[in-house]
């Protein structure tokens, strides 16, 4: 467990969150290599099959990232997907992988340094949470090709 | 002084020069650049965006600039009709309207543009000679100006490098050239547009501000770094003295302005109040209870399109505190930490004495020396303080013919009313331009029909110098590519973005009969148009290319872990091999577009947007529900500079008859409306029989005016001696011997305004007070006049009116909502009683007239038809609702609709002009295309699946969705904005959003896990 390295998707809104991560990397800002980022028009495009998915394939975590509050670029889709990221926790711990494993943050485009902040404070809480109930299924016993 | 180099460019002069690459001057750029016009921008600053660029918010969205200003400025940069000089200014301008000849000279930025990659590994190691500073906040001179600047590259100063060669050999791209020299070049155009900006006025001379001894005082720009997230504290807001956050911020209005200080200028800076208001308000947002804010001003002036609910937000909501003083002085008190002000108000007589920890000087705005030379240059007048002089009714127009001019240069203002100006010079300068052949589309080959075809994907890297290279193997990762399924080609790509690479991978997908491909660089946000058109080019349908952002998220922010970067970089790379090929070709939706305008309206507004589409050849319908043309304009006599109307009204009629483009239709109502843009239908009853026609057109022009405010109030309509300020207006000129004869003459102001019933300011009702007080003082100097008012509102250059109305012995008396004005009939008189407050009693004044103030409402009766019938939305006090209240003044939320004159909010006759012509502007964007391009990531909705269950109906934020004839949603795509919402919230699933199908999304989940169960 000492070298548990989670993956964590992030679902980011082209709008704000994405344009946030380049600007974290324009900025040289460093975070954890383990956010792995998909780009959607908007936050409310994530859906809870993509979110259930991402955890189905082996995810440890996942987190869906839009504008913040009143700012969304298609009017309240940031605040569809709060709700929908709710609905989705309480599900995750009904079926026993945990809502704590799933999140939602918003940001603004100019936010480089929130994202990099998220990131790395997401990173460690699924360390913490250890790998996802569900993993162990999917990856038995072969080995990640890379350490 | 630099070498200057010279070349001569040999270029037609059917283009328009537009000085200036602020808000406004991108504004006309691509006003112009979208009506297939040519445009040279020039900018003396190392990036386009000029003052809006350092703000942290606007108001009164309180959104974050960046995320709205950039998309117009990398726009601003892509169009193909607009030439960008950065680092130029203008030297001389020769020659006369339809063909001037400019001299131009550009300062050397010793950066080969052509090859920085704006990577920062230059500013990184050599900062103090680097600019990517604005050099604006003297607190912080390595704040980035901002991170998205257009074009996406540094400068060099060369006179602060102490060691080129290190700096050379710093950059990857091989793009510094300390050998770069200044260049002079002259350049032809039919027309110019100014659009300077202003400056900002410097508070250090006025030592009672402390200013230039205490840090804690700050200009309001300054304080916007402050707050902003890209500025020198990254947002935190701290004391600059000491870095603590401060608990108390008080703001100093008028700084500058209003011809209060030594060097002030005369006029009102017009968006300060807004400015502070908002500052307050963004403060008290993110601080709530732990920061105290208060506004020192002299009148509060929210007089912009419902601005007065900001103001009310701010009170009540935020508890702003608002004073009305001007403190005497800012001084640091013996060994305190705060900032002692003093100040008296009116309701005490003594001066009281309150500690801040920061205090923000709202400074006003004026011409800037260089701009003032520059306008003397061009032969334009100029007034006293330095602004472009025009004439009332042509607010764009210098006394230059061919040369035009815009926001703050014109007079100072806020962004949406330099955001209409700016499209009316666009209309305006693109007026002067003969008529120019479109290119054709391009020698574009066809596209390939690929459906059939076994998936052949290239994958491209680019090692972007040290930016992608520098950290990871770029060879190794190309390798690794190419063992990914269906790779066919896996190769580094240099920098991917240069013109070269582009051309070899162009070559690369012909040879290898490549029909998808995968490129590993930067971000899509700023590369993909350049990659899909690569691809296009090699006759591949450019929706076929998925790029994998591994410099921004792997090698920029991993630079220290190069095997974790590497292993990233690998998982986005077979992440978007798997979503590529899962990307199917696509349609771009194309309509063609009907040419013909439709105003409804024929007041000013409507006649002289009809006159201005007229002119560029459009065929225009005006709609007019009464019998006659000329609406308000027709009632009014005189405006506050006193230029008469009616030869203006007249003379715009009798054109708008005689225009054989534009055909009036008289008693025309409404009554249905169908299509979409480029292509609506809608029906109307005319003429006195009512007799039903329908019209095609291809655009929408609302210019339906507003209607004069009647309240039943003072004994208005019962008292022959009460009137209102349009009726005492018409009385002045054609009864002056009436006039004459009154002795005593009150005004109440905010009658039917900023009351609860009506919470807005009216905005004109100021200067008609002040226009009718100058004219009776005229007829009658030695009468008396009151003007009862609640903030004088006289923005702009109409204070210097304000200044004279007070010289010449008008009295202004300030009321307040708790203590309003009592009026008595007295026979032929009327007893006016109100309190003054700082004699501190009642007055009563028998007058020969009561003036009401009583402004513009919306027109109820024929807007909500309208709304309702072009299914349009309006304010709460029923104007018509703009698209974005700051970038997209006159555009409505419904594609191919706008909106003018004062049925979008109260406003003059020369503001409406304005609008009118910056409608014509806006409405040529569309009409200037054959067809439109509607895009291709909107929804697709598969019948079979649909349940009609309503959820998509329900939830798109733009009504778009219904469920059609067949039973089932029907989405059209003209009018989805690709959000995608419905497709995540369709229980069936029968909604797709085309270029993020949830199949494309999921291949990518199963590719980044692929290497953990394989």
């Amino acid at each position: 467990m000492e070298n548990f390295e989670p993956v964590i998707v992030a679902f980011c809104c082209h709008y704000c969150a994405y344009t946030a991560a380049d600007m974290a990397g324009s900025q040289r800002l460093t975070y954890p290599a383990n956010i792995k980022i998909i780009r959607v028009p908007c936050s409310g495009k994530v859906d809870a099959i993509h979110i259930i998915k991402a955890f189905e394939k082996g995810a440890d975590g996942v987190y869906v990232a839009g504008c913040l509050d009143g700012d969304c670029h298609f009017k309240n889709g940031n605040n569809r997907a709060s709700r929908r990221v709710e609905y989705v926790q309480k599900y995750l711990d009904e079926i026993g992988i945990g809502g704590e494993r799933l999140e939602m943050v918003k940001m603004s485009a100019g936010m480089g340094y929130l994202f990099a902040k998220i990131a790395s404070e997401m990173t460690e809480k699924i360390r913490k949470l250890g790998p996802s109930p569900v993993r162990p299924l999917t990856v038995q016993a072969s080995q990640p090709t890379a350490s | 002084m630099v070498e200057m180099e010279n070349i001569k460019v040999a270029q037609g002069h059917n283009k328009v020069l537009v000085i200036g690459g602020g808000l406004g001057g991108i504004r006309t750029a691509l006003d112009l650049a979208e009506s297939e016009k040519d445009v040279i921008l020039v900018d003396k600053a190392y990036a386009v965006g000029g003052l809006m660029t350092q703000l942290d918010r606007t108001f009164p969205t309180n959104n974050c600039d960046l995320c709205t200003l950039s998309p117009n400025l990398s726009e601003s940069g892509r169009k193909q009709h607009i030439e960008l000089l950065t680092m130029t200014s203008v030297s001389g301008v020769r020659g006369e309207k339809g063909n001037f000849t400019v001299s131009l000279e550009t300062a050397p930025r010793y950066i080969n543009m052509d090859k920085c990659t704006a990577c920062g590994e230059c500013y990184k190691h050599f900062p103090e000679c680097v600019r990517f500073t604005p050099g604006l906040d003297h607190r912080a001179p390595t704040c980035m100006r901002y991170p998205q600047a257009t074009p996406q590259a540094f400068s060099v100063d060369l006179e602060k490098c102490t060691d080129i060669n290190a700096l050379i050999k710093i950059c990857p791209a091989g793009a510094i050239s300390p050998d770069d020299m200044g260049r002079r070049r002259e350049v032809r155009c039919g027309s110019i547009v100014l659009s300077a900006g202003a400056a900002l006025f410097d508070p250090s001379g006025l030592d009672y501000l402390g200013y230039s001894a205490e840090p804690d005082v700050v200009t309001n720009l300054e304080y916007e770094r402050i707050m902003s997230a890209s500025g020198p504290t990254m947002g935190q807001l701290v004391r600059p003295s000491n870095g603590k956050q401060p608990k108390k911020i008080a703001w100093i209005q008028c700084v500058g302005s209003r011809g209060l200080q030594k060097g002030a200028a005369p006029y009102c800076s017009s968006a300060c109040c807004m400015i502070a208001l908002k500052e307050a308000i963004v403060t008290k947002e993110r601080f709530q209870n732990d920061i105290e804010t208060a506004i020192f001003y002299m009148d509060m002036r929210t007089f912009g399109k419902d601005y007065e609910l900001y103001l009310n937000r701010a009170k009540n909501k935020h508890g702003v505190r608002l004073i009305r003083s001007r403190p005497h002085s800012i001084l640091r008190a013996n060994n305190q930490d705060g900032l002692r002000l003093s100040y008296t108000t009116d309701d005490a007589g003594e001066m009281k004495n309150e500690d801040f920890d920061m205090v923000v000087l709202s400074t006003g705005f004026k011409i800037a020396d260089d701009v003032r030379e520059l306008s003397l240059k061009m032969g334009l007048t100029l007034n006293a303080s330095g602004f472009a002089m025009t004439e009332e009714f042509s607010p764009v127009e210098t006394s230059k013919s061919g040369i035009y001019v815009c926001g703050m240069s014109e007079s100072p203002k806020d962004i949406p009313d330099t955001m209409v100006q700016a499209s009316a010079a666009a209309c305006m300068a693109g007026k002067d331009l003969e008529v120019s052949v479109k290119d054709p589309d391009g020698d574009l080959p066809p596209e390939r029909d690929v459906t059939d075809e076994a998936l052949r994907i290239g994958v491209f890297i680019c090692d972007c110098g040290e930016n992608i290279g520098g950290v990871l193997d770029v060879a190794k990762i190309a390798e690794y590519s190419q063992s990914l399924p269906n790779v066919v080609i896996a190769e580094p790509q240099g920098h991917g973005c240069s013109r070269q690479s582009m051309e070899q991978i162009q070559k690369s997908i012909i040879e290898n009969k490549l029909n998808r491909v995968v490129i590993g660089g930067c971000s899509p946000r700023t590369h993909e148009a350049k990659f899909q058109e690569v691809i296009r080019r090699a006759g591949l349908n450019k929706f076929l290319v998925e790029i994998a952002n591994i410099r921004d998220q792997a090698t920029w922010v991993h630079a220290h872990l190069p095997e974790k970067a590497t292993q990233k970089a690998q998982d986005l790379i077979r992440m978007a091999v798997g979503a590529v090929a899962e990307a199917h070709p696509l349609k771009e939706h194309n309509i063609p577009i009907n040419k013909d305008v439709l105003v409804v309206g024929g007041g000013v507004t409507g006649m002289t947007t009809a006159l201005r589409l007229a002119d560029q050849g459009y065929k225009v319908y005006i709609a007019e529900k009464s019998d006659s043309l000329g609406g308000l304009g027709k009632v009014l006599h005189s405006t506050l500079s006193g230029v008469e109307v009616r030869p203006f009204v007249n003379d715009l009629i009798d054109k708008t008859k005689a225009n054989a483009n534009i055909q009036v239709i008289l008693r025309a109502i409404i009554v249905d409306h169908s299509g979409m843009p480029g292509m609506f239908k809608t029906g109307m009853q005319t003429g006195p029989q009512m007799f039903y026609r329908t019209i095609q057109h291809g655009v929408t022009i609302l210019a339906t005016g507003a209607v004069a405010n009647r309240p039943k109030q003072y004994l208005l309509g019962e008292s022959e001696a009460v009137g209102t300020q349009l009726e005492t207006d018409a009385l002045l000129a054609d009864a002056p011997e009436t006039v004459k004869n009154w002795d005593n003459v009150v005004m109440i102001q905010c009658v039917g305004s900023r009351v609860p019933e009506n919470p807005n300011c009216s905005r004109i009702c100021c200067q008609s007070a002040i226009k009718n007080a100058l004219r009776i003082r005229k007829l009658n100097p030695d009468g008396r006049i009151f003007v009862l008012y609640r903030d004088m509102r006289t923005y702009g250059f109409q204070e210097e009116y304000y200044l004279e109305a007070r010289k010449q012995g008008v009295i202004f008396v300030r009321y307040s909502l708790d203590q309003l004005p009592k009026v008595e009939a007295a026979g032929n008189q009327v007893n006016v009683t109100f309190t003054d407050p700082i004699l501190g009693r009642e007055l009563m004044v028998t007058a020969d007239r009561l003036c009401l103030s009583t402004g513009l409402a919306a027109d109820e009766d024929s807007t909500e038809d309208l709304a309702r019938i072009f299914k349009l939305p309006r304010t709460s006090d029923g104007f018509f609702l703009e698209d974005h209240v700051k970038l997209r003044p006159v555009d409505l939320p419904v594609p191919g609709f706008y909106v003018a004159g004062t049925a979008h909010s109260p406003k003059t006759i020369r503001e409406s002009i304005t609008q009118a012509q910056a409608v014509a502007s806006r409405a040529q964007t569309l009409l200037a295309r054959d067809s439109i391009n509607l895009g291709a990531a909107v929804v697709r909705v598969d019948s079979n699946k649909c349940a009609a269950c309503l959820i998509c109906v329900r939830v798109c934020p733009f009504d778009v969705p219904f469920i059609n004839a067949d039973g089932y949603s029907e989405i059209d795509p003209a009018k989805c904005h690709g959000c995608g919402l419905c497709a995540a919230e369709c229980p069936a699933k029968a909604i797709q959003l085309m270029q993020f199908e949830d199949d494309r999304i999921v291949a990518k989940l199963e590719q980044l896990f692929e290497r953990m169960v394989g």
